[in-house]
């Protein structure tokens, strides 16, 4: 039997730690609460981590933001498509699914980024590029 | 017209491709940069310009004469063109 070592797992997309819970082990798939990201449990010395088993992938990208759209109930608009390219551009040129819109390639604009995992969608109604909306 | 319109620009920003779309559909030839694309150096010139003229560092921006237009905004485009 897998012992959980700490209650919590780290996600290397929004660098967050989200409650384990009961039933999980190593080498299930999870979602991050947090951010949508599917990710591989696993256990190392310093407790519970998630990696990204399709890291880089367009199918990655899309499957975390519309998971991260159904944990928040926020919608798309007909800017989706446009936005999608311009995340798989990011991760072209420069390594990772970063804010489309956006000038710095830094951890906390890691798409959904840390202001509208913060509540921008909430207070403005949508994310800095327009990804994602509040309901109407 | 004296100057030539200006576009800043990241080549990864759907708004900005849709503002250089407006322009070529326009005929309006301009100078472009795309701010992401260039090298580090030539990047934080860019960027100090970019900041002196709209305060912040968000794009597209456009200059055309006096005219500073942030974001993608064909009505401003429109005006400041007279077309």
């Amino acid at each position: 039997m897998i012992v959980a070592k700490a209650e919590r797992i780290y996600c290397p997309v929004c660098q967050a730690r989200f409650k384990f819970l009961e039933g999980w082990k190593a080498g299930d798939a999870v979602i991050c609460p947090i951010c949508g990201q599917t990710l591989r449990l696993e256990s190392g010395s310093e407790g519970w981590v998630g990696t990204r088993p399709e890291k880089g992938t367009e199918h990655e990208i899309r499957e975390r933001i519309d998971q991260y759209a159904k944990l928040k109930g926020y919608v798309f608009n007909e800017m989706r498509e446009e936005l999608v390219q311009g995340l798989l551009g990011k991760n072209r040129r420069f390594g990772d699914f970063y804010c489309p819109c956006r000038m710095e390639h830094v951890p906390e604009y890691q798409c959904p980024c840390k202001p509208t995992r913060g509540g921008d969608v909430e207070r403005n109604g949508k994310c800095y590029c327009g990804l994602f909306w509040r309901k109407p | 017209m004296k100057n030539k319109p200006k576009v800043y620009a990241l080549s990864t920003c759907p708004y900005c491709k849709r503002t250089k779309r407006f322009l070529d559909e326009h005929k309006i030839v301009y100078d472009c940069v795309d701010v992401d694309l260039l090298d580090d150096a030539k990047q934080d010139d860019v960027l100090e310009e970019i900041e002196k003229l709209t305060g912040k560092r968000s794009f597209p921006v456009v200059v055309i004469g006096s005219d500073i237009i942030v974001g993608h905004d064909e009505e401003k485009l429109r005006k400041a063109l007279k077309i």
